[in-house]
């Protein structure tokens, strides 16, 4: 917070103040035209799930809708089995989460408070994985799953998701683990704590910060998964939230715009409160991430 | 160096997460380069044609150049968004005195959306008939001369199908540069002030070059993050009218799951892989170039 108020640029104290004011009141209004460009579009989402479907029809997009209805919401979940689709990337994130967090602590534990004679260079072999485009993976997977009669299965969407995260969750706990001070190992050493029990009272209860992150950005990247799911998942019951908004789309010209627009909405709820929620250390997160590095 | 009982707790630590990494990422690469050399349909047996899909991508087909040359317009655009308007947009904020917290959240919020949903919602904004938001805009401002079927227009429908991509993580690369900038030290600028300089001077000789490596990281994130741009081209478009929003990815995706030309699929997925790498190596290489003088 202290690094906010320093760069606080109110009160110049040199000539020119009145160009400055012009100044500063121009590049608010550029500011919040941003901020329209950004937010609008989806307030609009919001908007049009609200509206009676007639008055979309026939619609100005700026109106506030004349009436406020929960048909839409009724008719996304009567049409397109929403509440599956919900279901199934509960299951996918909830598992891809857990496994990207234990795994990544594991390795990270391993190179970096363990440590060994190559240690930096499995931490490099992680890394690259943060640049591989997916679609190099997706033929060999598709051909893979496909001998292994793992196509439409939670696990076909779960494995790609849990190793594409796993780079930066690997990086992410690493560098947190290499600001715990190695006094504290020491003396869990002396306790007569061995490498599993370190782990287990050490590292796991200070990593609650990092899980956060790592789950909040993981969640984003799973639920919101597209290529995998449209790959690997043929099969109407498998499908996941954003595969299930797909098929809301259609047919051209027969599109229920406004309960797709309020199945849109539920989707997006989850990650809205998590972002709302834990607001400060998302930003803060962000803000700082490129800094550190 | 390690008791032989931590070297066993490093395996059992180490290998389940290399496991999970080298199934799911390190092996399909290789995989994918093992089946360029092949053509095969995914039915009869493969048939080796050594570098044969390479020398076709290189020399026979031109809906590779074509898509490539795209993929790079689809570049551009995004990073005029994800660079250009973010660092302009990070800057004025650093001015800013009111709201910054509430700007810095909403700002953000468009990267929670799925690319399925921005496409839904893009296919509306872009709508001729019935009229969508923008062109009912450029209507309402007195340029219905511009108004038009974005995604049909063949125009048009590049920036169209590039620019959800570019909105979408608008918010992060904003905040990134903006925690940058928070970075330079005050009383340089300042100094700077004093001596005269100007805002842009500023800018340009006190804050970019403290910006530097945070700059070069978010320049490398935003481009490979562009290159691999899939899921909003293929949503909206697919590639069409014709092959004129084709890009390499949306190119590669039907090549293997629409007309099930594995080897050659595994092809072009391999030439998305160099691009990527050249594009980071061209990156480093133009900053090493430039120095440290900016």
């Amino acid at each position: 917070m202290t690094s906010e108020a320093v760069v606080n640029r109110s009160a110049p104290s040199f000539p020119g103040t009145g160009a400055l004011n012009l100044q500063r009141a121009f590049s608010q209004v550029i500011i919040l035209l941003i901020v329209l460009v950004q937010v609008y579009p989806l307030v609009w989402i919001l908007l049009t799930a609200l509206r009676p479907a007639q008055e979309f029809a026939a619609g100005n997009p700026f109106a506030i809708p004349s009436v406020i209805t929960l048909e839409n919401f009724e008719r996304a979940f009567a049409q397109g089995n929403l509440g599956h689709y919900l279901l199934n990337s509960a299951i996918v994130t909830l598992a891809a989460d857990a496994l990207i967090v234990v795994l990544g602590m594991m390795a990270a534990y391993a190179i970096q408070v363990l440590g060994f004679k190559y240690s930096r260079l499995v931490l490099g072999f992680f890394i690259v994985g943060i640049v591989v485009p997916a679609h190099v993976t997706l033929v060999p997977l598709f051909l893979n799953y496909r001998n292994l009669g793992l196509l439409n299965s939670y696990w076909s969407i779960i494995v790609p998701l849990v190793g594409f995260s796993l780079p930066m969750a690997v990086y992410l706990f690493q560098s947190f683990y290499s600001y715990i001070p190695r006094e504290l190992y020491d003396a869990a050493t002396v306790d007569g704590a061995g490498p599993y029990r370190t782990f287990f009272s050490i590292t796991v209860p200070m990593s609650v910060n990092t899980v956060v992150t790592v789950v909040f950005v993981n969640t984003i990247f799973i639920w919101n998964d597209f290529i995998f799911a449209n790959t690997f998942v043929l099969d109407k019951d498998m499908k996941t939230v954003p595969l299930g908004l797909q098929s809301y789309m259609g047919a051209m010209g027969s599109i229920d715009w406004t309960a797709t627009f309020a199945a849109v909405c539920v989707t997006i709820t989850p990650l809205l409160l998590a972002l709302l929620v834990l607001n400060r250390a998302i930003i803060y997160g962000i803000q700082g991430g490129a800094t550190k590095g | 160096m390690l008791s032989y009982r931590s070297r066993i707790a490093v395996l059992v630590f180490l290998t389940p997460p290399l496991l999970a990494y080298v199934v799911a990422v390190v092996l399909p690469i290789f995989q994918s380069l093992y089946l360029s050399l092949f053509e095969w349909d995914g039915i009869f047996d493969p048939v080796f044609v050594g570098l044969g899909n390479y020398v076709k991508m290189f020399t026979a087909d031109p809906s590779f150049w074509g898509s490539l040359g795209r993929s790079l317009v689809y570049v551009a655009v995004t990073l005029v968004f994800q660079l250009g308007v973010a660092l302009l947009i990070a800057n004025l904020l650093t001015y800013a005195t009111r709201g910054r917290e509430v700007i810095k959240t909403l700002v953000v919020l468009p990267a929670i959306v799925s690319t399925v949903a921005i496409a839904l919602l893009f296919r509306r904004l872009y709508s001729f008939d019935p009229p969508g938001l923008i062109n009912q805009l450029l209507d309402f401002v007195g340029l219905e001369v511009l108004t038009r079927a974005w995604l049909s227009d063949l125009g048009t429908v590049l920036t169209a199908v590039s620019v959800p991509e570019g909105w979408r993580f608008f918010g992060i690369y904003m905040l990134i540069l903006y925690g940058g900038l928070l970075a330079v030290p005050r009383d340089l600028e300042e100094a700077a002030k004093l001596d005269g300089a100007t805002e842009w001077q500023v800018f340009r000789y006190v804050r970019f070059p403290y910006l530097r490596p945070v700059w070069i990281t978010t320049t490398i994130m935003a481009t490979t993050n562009a290159l691999r741009g899939f899921d909003i081209p293929y949503l909206l478009t697919n590639g069409g009218p014709g092959e004129s929003s084709e890009l390499l990815t949306t190119y590669m995706y039907k090549t293997a799951f629409a007309h099930t030309q594995f080897g050659y699929a595994s092809a072009l997925s391999v030439a998305i892989v160099v691009e990527c790498l050249i594009a980071v190596g061209l990156i480093l290489f133009m900053v090493r170039k430039r120095g440290f003088t900016v």
